[in-house]
């Protein structure tokens, strides 16, 4: 059987695109196959629209909070249907941006979803296509859990709360992982009341624990439950269970973010070895299936998207035959709330568990004279990092406060170099920058 | 008085251990029950406990030395003790009065070039004492971290020459952990598992892991511990024995249900681990019954024939060819079966199995199936008689009612020995398998 593709990848996610985009570069024939829209969960329902609208929440709060800086506002007011068409505009750009980089790299694209049969070959739209190679990108999808009420019209996920007319008077969310907490922060800050009901006994699993906690009291506005679990949703919020005692957070509102299931649909009849997480895969995406493999947020692993766009790179660096592996130890993850937070690498805890020696040391941001001249003494902030004891490398970076994003892909490279404080101490930093306090705290380590 | 450590007896079999690595030096102060060194029998690794508190007074042998057990390996006392007298006579007590000597020169150099850093000239001696390093060999491996023990000088004599360091020093970027742990003596593979196969201080802890040689290089291995072993039993049973094989295969469309049944059975049944080698080493312990003649040992003036069966299995590992042996296997369910071949597997993988465990097998099934392999002839585990090679499932035409149908096969190679069991008799045998493993939910009644 001759093959019309060199490779098919199915779902345009930043797991799919980015290996449809390398593998199309490499001259490669390309088909991408996407039933829904160009740049999956991430572009659409996900990471992009929300920092649209937090960009806005933002503004909005500086417009009220900057008479330190001798800047009053009056009449400052948020208006949702300006803030929804700037959302939607920033998405429509980047879809029209990653639909031109598959046709810069050839990379044929056909609407609808796809099936991948015995044969390995893929059905979609009644018509069977084959290739050498098979990437399957399909994503995940928000998880509803069986509780009565969760089907009603006022529950919703994060693709149904990103297209609401008007804000609600209160929300409810459900689950305190990070897309809980960023649509928590944002809803508090153009002014709706907010409650977080969490399972565990702490927000935010992927921060280190001193984080979470100074996290959750940073997030003013919101109202934390922990250890609760929900019972019910009705039309006037939702019940839950804490010590033995139900209670109940009023809201009009509620949001569904207790964590997502694997889109499987599709390729369950395949032979495909699937556990309870999703596509099982080894560390060049394989799964057990030669010539298939799997990619992003469907394997289960690490739900990310820049985590995709790197398993969907070694794919396609298998495919060509170049080694390459997928290492999860250095992958930086942030929360984009204000403030906002990101880490890389281990936290205490993990550090704890797997037996590896740590030495630690923390900073507080208002030490730094960036943070301090733009945010003040008051304003939450502080990095920590963690150390081998014994071979002084780098194992893991935690931040807290603004900028906090786009300093810790530093951490990420100097964990991937596996360097160590003494050679991080040789690194200079510009100054005044808020990064500088990744270089302080490791001066701190003894 | 000091006190002995001797190199201890693991097990009935085992009449030497070759020090795999040091774990105290002399002058180290060491606790009773403390790791003094790991040795290695020909068939799994332990640890060297100290009889005794105190300080090492000396190792009288070096790391890869090959000793007889009960042999003295080192003197734990007081410091300052004479223990010459507790030295073992013969070949290793000269070599002992050599190694001073040797090490004097090198002590020279190091004051000489000190820019270089102690430890890997601390290392040289070793080195030195083989075959000779140039001083300029020694200055390079000293600034670039290579480890000279264990490199193949190409100068006159086997010396080691500036170009071998070069030659040695790994293509790809080693982090400044890594590099210091090579200045150490650990050894650095030709790729390592960081980025762009970046060699990582964690790669140096996994080096006992096969490496590759680098194109234009050659490596010598030497034949020692399990290759030893190995080496030996198969040579003798090719010359000893007079080996015949025969092939055949069996529907294999029952065990392929069955396995995928256990794998979808709930998880509290244990049985998703079950492989399709566990079924067949089920199948051969009850068949061997019937045929007893297979069922055991060929000696030169007696052939003794065994009423249990005791099953030898091989194991892949990286020290080479192992043999754990699942005791009365007749009398264990498919599950018990499958889970001692489970313990006795990862033994072997860990280096920790008891050497006992490698003993007493009546009757050996070897499979290559999972690598792709068709047919293949088995070497008797002499005196054994038999010896019983699975291979891979393939697809073979039959004969059905409506014509020539496709049904997958297990291939299956038996080798037994002429000089014991007829062709006749062996064939009846094989096809007593072939029947039981095609009707495999029936054999599981027994």
């Amino acid at each position: 059987m001759s093959s019309e593709f060199d490779l098919i990848v199915i779902g345009a996610g930043p797991g799919g695109y980015i290996a449809a985009e390398r593998a199309g570069g490499a001259g490669q024939k390309v088909l991408l196959i996407e039933k829904e829209e160009m740049g999956g969960e991430c572009t659409n329902w996900g990471c992009i629209p929300t920092k649209s609208l937090l960009a806005g929440a933002k503004h909005y709060v500086h417009a009220r909070e900057s008479e330190r800086f001798g800047v009053t506002v009056s009449g400052a007011k948020y208006d949702l249907k300006t803030a929804m068409a700037w959302k939607q505009e920033t998405i429509e750009t980047l879809r029209a941006g990653i639909a031109f980089l598959m046709k810069k790299n050839k990379v044929e694209v056909v609407k609808g979803s796809a099936v991948l049969n015995p044969d390995r070959s893929v059905s979609v739209n009644g018509k069977v296509y084959s290739a050498g190679n098979i990437i399957i990108a399909s994503g995940s999808s928000a998880a509803v859990p069986p509780i009565p009420g969760a089907d009603g019209k006022n529950v919703l996920t994060n693709r149904g709360i990103l297209s609401i007319e008007a804000l609600p008077k209160k929300l409810a969310v459900i689950g305190g992982g990070v897309i809980g907490v960023e649509f928590a922060s944002y809803f508090s800050a153009v002014g709706v009341e907010v409650t977080v009901i969490e399972m565990m006994d702490e927000i935010l699993p992927l921060m280190d624990g001193e984080f979470a906690r100074a996290m959750r009291k940073s997030l003013k506005g919101i109202s934390f439950v922990t250890s609760a679990k929900v019972t019910k949703i009705t039309q006037k919020g939702v019940d839950y269970e804490k010590g033995g005692k139900t209670e109940s957070a009023e809201a009009d509102l509620v949001l569904m973010s207790v964590g997502r299931r694997p889109n499987l649909e599709g390729f369950t009849d395949a032979g495909l070895d699937i556990s309870r997480m999703g596509i099982k895969v080894d560390e060049k995406m394989q799964t057990n299936l030669p010539g298939v493999f799997a990619v992003g947020d469907v394997t289960g692993t690490s739900l990310l998207a820049h985590s995709a766009s790197r398993m969907g790179e070694v794919a396609v660096n298998t495919i060509l035959g170049r080694e390459d592996r997928m290492r999860y130890h250095a992958i930086p993850w942030a929360v984009y709330t204000l403030p906002e937070a990101a880490g890389c690498g281990l936290t205490e805890k993990e550090a704890a568990e797997k037996g590896i020696p740590v030495k630690t040391a923390t900073v507080q941001m208002r030490a730094n004279g960036r943070f301090l001249a733009e945010h003040g003494k008051r304003e939450p902030g502080m990095c920590k990092v963690l150390v081998h004891a014994e071979k002084n490398t780098l194992l893991g970076v935690h931040i807290m406060g603004a900028t906090a994003s786009e300093i810790i892909p530093v951490a990420a490279a100097m964990i991937e170099a596996e360097l160590r404080s003494e050679e991080i101490r040789e690194i200079i930093f510009p100054h005044p920058a808020v990064a500088e306090v990744l270089r302080d705290a490791v001066w701190e380590i003894e | 008085m000091a006190t002995e450590i001797l190199m201890p007896r693991q097990g009935n079999s085992v009449e030497s251990c070759v020090i795999l690595e040091w774990r105290k030096n002399e002058g180290d102060q060491v606790k009773t029950g403390e790791i003094v060194c790991e040795v290695e029998t020909d068939k799994a690794t332990f640890e060297v406990e100290s009889p005794a508190e105190g300080v090492l007074l000396k190792r009288f042998f070096e790391e890869g030395d090959d000793v007889p057990v009960l042999t003295v390996i080192a003197a734990v006392g007081e410091a300052g003790e004479d223990v010459s007298s507790m030295a073992p006579g013969g070949k290793a007590a000269e070599e002992k009065k050599e190694a001073p000597a040797a090490a004097e020169p090198a002590k020279q150099e190091k004051q000489d070039a000190k820019a270089a850093s102690s430890a890997p000239a601390a290392q040289a001696v070793s080195a030195d004492a083989r075959a000779g390093v140039s001083p300029r060999a020694r200055k390079t491996a000293a600034d670039k971290g290579v480890n000279l023990d264990g490199l193949t000088g190409s100068g006159p004599g086997g010396r080691i020459i500036e170009r071998d360091v070069l030659a040695a020093e790994p293509a790809v970027s080693v982090s400044p952990a890594a590099r210091a742990a090579m200045g150490a003596g650990m050894t650095a593979p030709v790729r390592g598992s960081g980025i762009g196969g970046r060699i990582l201080s964690t790669d140096l802890a996994a080096s006992a892991a096969p490496q590759a040689v680098a194109s234009g290089e050659t490596r010598e291995i030497p034949v020692k511990g399990v290759r030893k072993l190995v080496a030996e039993r198969m040579y003798a049973s090719l010359q000893n024995t007079a080996q015949l094989t025969m092939n055949s295969s069996a529907d294999a469309r029952e065990l392929q249900a069955y396995r995928a049944q256990c794998k979808a059975a709930p998880e509290e049944m244990g049985m998703a681990g079950v492989t399709l080698n566990d079924m067949v080493l089920f199948v051969v312990s009850r068949v061997l019954l019937r045929y007893p003649c297979m069922n055991a040992e060929m000696h030169t003036d007696k052939i003794v024939e065994y009423g249990s069966v005791n099953l030898g299995f091989a194991v892949d590992t990286e020290r080479g060819l192992m043999v754990p042996v699942i005791r009365n296997a007749e009398r264990l369910s498919l599950k018990a079966i499958s889970a001692e071949a489970k313990r006795l597997g990862k033994a072997c993988l860990e280096g920790n199995i008891n050497p006992d465990e490698l003993t007493g097998g009546t009757f050996t099934i070897t499979n290559l199936g999972a690598l792709g392999v068709e047919s293949f002839t088995p070497v008797l585990n002499a005196p054994q008689v038999g010896i019983l090679g699975v291979n891979g499932i393939d697809l073979k035409p039959v004969q059905g009612k409506e014509g020539v149908e496709f049904v997958p096969h297990i291939g299956l190679s038996l080798t037994i020995d002429h000089r014991a069991v007829d062709g006749a008799p062996g064939a009846r045998f094989l096809q007593a398998v072939a029947k039981e493993l095609a009707n495999f939910r029936l054999a599981l009644a027994e």
